[in-house]
């Protein structure tokens, strides 16, 4: 009876230590709150690039200050997610394919066939708009932007699911709820171009 | 007095009995205690043994990065041709435009690339005779952002991996090398410009105008 009691308060004290190692440990190379960190980087830096494209093309008022918006806060939000990174030991290459933290029945559905992140623009259409200018280069941006950001609600909305930090769950939060009315702002000057 | 006498060696007798019956508990119970204490530690070293041998497994079948050189190089911006001492350059004076990241299927300025490698981006290098499907496992093999591929002549060995300040010569595509590369060093801690974009610069022109 000692020795079990014994082993049972051993086995109650690891465990318990392991539960608090665990909670104030950073997090994991392979988990949401690094792989989140990583992907939206590199989600953000193309939004910060077609946004910059678009500024060079168009000379509408209320595009250009959108597009600012969006480059501006991204860049910034990179940067928190870099910072976190470099602060939780962790490299900013993954191990694994992106989209990989969503785990391997939503990785499916968030990522596309050729392997890159949902709403990411192929370099064709990157290109189609280097080579655009006004209108034509207003309404591909503004297309492109839409179908960006919805792939960036849809990963922020898994970070939030599981991510466990306070830091990624904040930004992931504030990330879907501006991006999802930014949609709205978007396509209604989507629909105003025709 | 002969039941009396009789009771007392009886009740001797019943004594001793307890005593045996009382050793030969204890006994049991020892051993019962010394198989319980065996069985526990045999699991806990198991467990240790199962846990000890998977970490060394990890270790010691992780890709070593021993071969990577280490350069100190110098960082201003020129417009003039810079002259480098390695090949492919890991550092040193550069263009003060970067080439825009991604796979270019000829070769690319030095002056362009040693910027990007400036901004956190490693850069790939392979000899142009390299047969086509590692070509394709070179782009299947390196993330989206923050990489260069390209050809380049005379390399010492059939792919190169730079990032600012270090390099590794590597076998081929398969080499599991690059990954570890990759990982240790794209926009790690050696990157002079951390968070610097690795797009919206140059695509593989040197611009002539001045900068």
């Amino acid at each position: 009876m000692v020795v079990v009691a014994v082993i049972a308060a051993l086995v109650g004290a690891l465990s318990g230590s392991w539960f608090m190692h665990t909670r104030n440990s950073p997090p994991s190379d392979f988990g949401a709150d690094a792989g989140f960190s990583r992907d939206m980087q590199a989600h953000h830096a193309q939004a910060v690039e077609m946004a910059l494209l678009v500024r060079e093309r168009s000379d509408d008022e209320e595009l250009r200050t959108v597009a600012y918006d969006i480059l501006t806060s991204q860049q910034q939000q990179a940067g928190q997610m870099y910072g976190w990174l470099v602060q939780w030991g962790l490299p900013q290459t993954g191990s694994g394919e992106p989209m990989a933290w969503v785990g391997e029945d939503h990785a499916k559905a968030h990522t596309r066939p050729d392997g890159t992140m949902p709403g990411m623009a192929s370099r064709a259409l990157l290109d189609e708009l280097r080579a655009a200018d006004g209108l034509a280069a207003e309404r591909l941006f503004l297309t492109l932007m839409i179908a960006h950001h919805e792939g960036g609600v849809a990963m922020a909305d898994a970070a939030l699911a599981q991510a466990r930090t306070t830091e990624v769950r904040t930004l992931a939060a504030a990330i879907s709820s501006a991006q999802a009315s930014e949609i709205t702002l978007l396509q209604r000057m989507l629909d105003e171009r025709g | 007095m002969s039941a009396s006498s009789k009771g007392k060696g009886g009740a001797r007798a019943g004594r001793a009995k307890v005593d045996e019956l009382r050793q030969a508990q204890k006994a049991k119970e020892r051993r019962s205690r010394l198989i319980l204490i065996g069985a526990v530690t045999t699991v806990v070293a198991l467990i240790a043994g199962v846990v000890g041998f998977t970490v060394w497994r990890d270790v010691s079948t992780r890709p070593s990065l021993d071969a990577v050189k280490k350069f100190d190089v110098t960082r201003e911006h020129t417009t003039e041709p810079a002259t480098y001492e390695q090949s492919p350059p890991v550092g040193g004076d550069h263009h003060p435009a970067w080439l825009n990241c991604g796979v270019y299927p000829q070769p690319v300025p030095d002056e362009l690339a040693v910027h990007s490698l400036e901004h956190g981006a490693v850069w790939v290098t392979y000899r142009p005779d390299l047969p086509a499907d590692q070509v394709t496992a070179l782009e299947d093999a390196i993330p989206d952002t923050y990489m260069v591929l390209s050809p380049r002549e005379g390399l010492p060995s059939p792919v190169v991996a730079s990032a600012w300040g270090t390099q590794i010569e590597l076998t081929g595509a398969d080499d599991p090398r690059l990954e570890v590369f990759i990982k240790e060093f794209r926009q790690g801690p050696n990157t002079p410009e951390p968070g610097a974009a690795c797009t919206g610069g140059s695509d593989g022109e040197l611009p002539t105008t001045t900068g």
